[in-house]
């Protein structure tokens, strides 16, 4: 799909990078289809790259692979926002930006004389996105918001983990992904906008209500039915397990797998772990069972759980059989027979399962990366979707820091070397 | 408060969406949000599955009375084309002729088959944007697997980084792929093309596997692997950088607060605004490092201030000295408790011609010169027959007739 010379979809679009972990995929996103995305540090290099996993364990501000993940396609500059000299040379660049990214708390860009009114005066065309836990106005809007404030209170938190323990903190950053994301998207619109009228805008978005639409059904639930959605641990919206242990890990399907649970009871039988699960009354069970399989034919069929309800017992012998069944089988063989009878089973995978499925190998989903620095290339998860005229790519390594000072400074902004070290020592730079 | 039309970013994009139950139309939602045209195409044997999900309107049953379908569905047309005969793939295509962009997020094979992959429909629409959401792919070994949202953040890795080391790998608890990463990572590949095709003329197709962009919202999990050979595990609700970080129990039943403190200062004013208690002053949690050391003891130490208050007052408290807090919402605090919410104007009601008054989502992303609205509720199954074939592809009152007899239209 990737050619040296293709063309990217965003490769006109210039990127002011003024974000932290909570945006940083925003802009991950933009570079990653071409945009000239600009971070802008301080001369000690961004709070971003403090964070772990580091190449090697190695602690250090230039191998944080935090940072190398999202940060990669982009360039570097340091420059002071709080310094005069700094704030003008930012000016001078929004001249030539169309985005500009960033993650403050609501109102410190105004005290920097950089609010989205200022820049819209050197630059009407300019889209300003600020990515905020809680969005720019509003009670809650000074208030601090880690990713763990955002994903408890959009909501996402209460969702997972078992009834009668702690809610479970999703891995992997949710709310500083969704937030970004959304952001994404609010630029992109904004972007399509300005190419009807000229007219750029502030794109506001806030964590919370990004998270907010990312849990199912619990708002509409309460809104009509005023049930709350709780967390039910291996349950997930049935009245059964869905996530159950196997021979070398985890799995996640509902006993039987739903709709298909003939083929995996002739399996079980075959292998002899069908124990009397061939009897009608479970048979019957199976048939109902399989209904939360959502197969169209059955949609709205007048159904009545309450048999199963009143009938636990039922249902927990039929697990157990399930369980004793998947015990002799690893995630690869229950994937695998299970995918190729028609029954959605999914293995539960760590990142290592992910670099070695074949899938994703034949796919070449995996790409490399250069760091010359390094003396290496490293593999990096390649993107979420695949645009066939304007390919997804990694282009470059991440920068250093400022790596891109003397290009951009000299070369495009036209400073001479002496301004550029009157700066420095003035704290501009 | 209606934004006068001219301010829809988005309108005369017009979407002809194949997609159902999650993934594709909560994507498509937000383009219809914006004023795109959002044509929904459905068919009485073969509905969007999510009007056939709970939760329902109290008392009510049928095919218009999801609550789910009618959130995620609000701003879009329907019409019923068979298509599992050719007459009514022929209408979909003259569909896909006046659209801008093009969605399913059907397994690989299936649009091709029915005559409308992407090839196909170049021949109607040269600079058409076609975006596919198989689960795994087109290509590949596997690419005829599947799964729902719940096993997609299972393989993809979700759900192995979430919860707690010693416990069973549940995850989100919710088919969080279909709502999270996927219906956005979808709009960001649409709109960028949309982007191009402005500059250019030229759309193209784009391939949204639902598994490899599940796996992009796993952060440097797969890149901490392949560098390192580290398995990131689940983190228990802590950070390397940070202690007290988690959820804590508070009055009441099942109740929580999440707090999370990084700095040094943080934690002065952490002590401070629960009243310094004698615990804090034990020089053991004077520093980070001594926090991480000490994390399960100190874990319990807060624990045993935040039960004798409401989450809600802990989360006041800390965030005015500075720290951050949150309460773990349930979907009623979203709707009843949380000032923010309600300031953002974040819900809103609609009235729906079958199911009655509903409060679903507005609009999220706040653009501020064109912002956006909700338009109209979620349409009822072929509400938009009539409007979408005789207006929009001029078909005669007599073939629409035919078109209803002979089921094309069902």
């Amino acid at each position: 799909m990737t050619t040296q010379d293709s063309e990217a979809a965003l490769q006109d679009i210039r990127v002011l990078d003024l974000t932290n972990e909570m945006g940083v995929y925003c802009t991950k996103l933009l570079a990653d289809l071409g945009a000239d995305v600009i971070r802008i540090e301080s001369f000690k290099g961004d709070q971003v790259r403090c964070r772990g996993p580091f190449f090697q364990d190695n602690v250090d501000s230039e191998l944080s692979l935090f940072h190398f993940h999202f940060n990669a396609n982009k360039r570097s500059i340091t420059l002071n926002l709080e310094n005069e000299d700094g704030q003008d040379i930012f000016r001078k660049l929004v001249k030539t930006t169309d985005v500009v990214v960033e993650t403050f708390p609501p109102g410190y860009l105004a005290e920097l004389g950089l609010d989205y009114a200022s820049l819209n005066r050197i630059n009407s065309g300019l889209i300003l996105a600020s990515i905020t836990g809680f969005g720019q106005d509003g009670p809650y809007s000074k208030y601090k918001a880690p990713d763990i404030v955002g994903v408890a209170m959009g909501g996402l938190m209460y969702m997972g983990g078992f009834p009668d323990e702690p809610p479970f903190y999703p891995g992997g950053f949710q709310g500083y992904h969704l937030a970004s994301t959304d952001a994404a998207i609010g630029i992109l619109i904004a972007l399509h906008y300005r190419e009807l009228t000229g007219e750029g805008q502030q794109v506001d978005v806030s964590m919370e209500e990004s998270v907010s639409e990312a849990i199912e059904y619990a708002t509409v639930l309460w809104d009509l039915r005023k049930v709350i959605r709780k967390r039910t641990g291996r349950h997930v919206f049935r009245d059964w397990n869905e996530i159950f242990p196997c021979k070398d890990g985890y799995i996640m399907c509902s006993p039987l797998g739903g709709a298909g649970w003939e083929a995996i009871l002739a399996w079980m039988d075959n292998e002899g772990m069908a124990a009397d699960l061939k009897e009608p009354l479970y048979q019957q069970v199976l048939k109902v069972m399989a209904w939360g399989q959502m197969d169209p034919a059955a949609l709205l069929p007048d159904i009545d759980t309450d048999m199963l309800r009143k009938n636990p017992q039922i249902i927990e012998h039929i697990e157990e059989v399930w369980q004793a069944f998947l015990m002799t089988h690893t995630r690869e063989e229950l994937y695998k027979g299970c995918q190729e009878r028609n029954v959605r089973l999914m293995p539960i995978n760590c990142a290592k399962d992910i670099v070695e499925d074949p899938q994703l190998v034949v796919r070449e989903f995996l790409v490399d990366v250069e760091h010359p620095e390094l003396g290496t290339t490293l593999k990096y998860p390649g993107g979420p979707y695949r645009l066939s005229g304007t390919p997804w790519k990694i282009r470059r390594r991440p920068p250093l820091i400022g790596e891109h000072n003397s290009v951009i400074y000299e070369k495009e902004l036209g400073l001479s070397k002496q301004e550029l070290a009157i700066l420095k020592a003035g704290g501009g730079i | 408060m209606a934004a006068p039309i001219s301010k829809m970013p988005l309108e005369g994009i017009r979407v002809a969406d194949f997609s159902w139950v999650s993934a594709g139309p909560r994507a498509t939602r937000i383009l219809g949000n914006f004023g795109a045209e959002v044509i929904k195409i459905e068919s009485a044997k073969r509905m969007d599955l999510n009007r056939g999900r709970p939760p329902f309107v109290a008392g009510k049953k049928g095919i218009n009375v999801s609550g789910l379908f009618n959130n995620i569905n609000c701003d879009k047309l329907s019409v019923t084309l068979d298509l599992r005969n050719p007459k009514g793939c022929e209408i979909a295509r003259r569909i896909v002729a006046i659209s801008d962009i093009v969605i399913d997020n059907f397994n690989p094979g299936v649009m091709d088959r029915m005559g409308l992959g992407y090839d196909a429909l170049t021949e109607v629409r040269p600079d058409i944007i076609v975006i596919s959401m198989p689960v795994m792919g087109k290509t590949g070994p596997r690419s005829q697997y599947g799964g729902y949202g719940m096993g997609i953040e299972a393989i993809s890795g979700l759900k192995y980084i979430s919860g707690f080391p010693d416990k069973m790998p549940l995850g989100t608890g919710i088919a969080y792929p279909d709502s999270g990463p996927n219906p956005r990572h979808a709009m960001v590949a649409a709109l960028a093309a949309l982007h191009y095709r402005n500059k250019t003329g030229k759309g193209q197709f784009i391939e949204l596997a639902q598994y490899e962009s599940s796996i992009c919202f796993t952060g440097a999990a797969v890149l901490e692997y392949t560098a390192n050979g580290t398995v990131q595990g689940s983190w228990g609700g802590r950070l390397p950088n940070a202690a007290p970080h988690g959820a804590y129990r508070c009055r009441g039943d099942d109740q929580w607060c999440v707090i999370a403190v990084f700095t040094d200062q943080e934690w002065e004013s952490f002590t401070k605004a629960i009243g310094s208690p004698p615990w804090t002053g034990q020089s053991k949690f004077n520093t980070l490092l001594g926090r991480k050391h000490n994390e399960d003891e100190l874990d319990r130490l807060v624990e045993s201030w935040t039960i004798q208050k409401d989450a809600r007052k802990v989360m006041e408290i800390l965030q005015s000295a500075g720290v951050a807090a949150g309460v773990i919402q349930s979907g009623k605090d979203l709707l009843e408790d949380d000032l923010q919410m309600k300031a953002r104007g974040h819900f809103v009601q609609v009235e729906h011609p079958e199911a009655g008054s509903q409060t679903v989502d507005a609009v999220r992303i706040k653009l501020t010169s064109t912002p956006g609205k909700l338009r109209r509720p979620a349409p009822l199954l072929g509400e938009h027959n009539e409007y979408v074939l005789k207006e929009l592809l001029s078909i005669s009152d007599d073939e629409y007739d035919s078109l209803l007899i002979d089921g094309i239209i069902c």
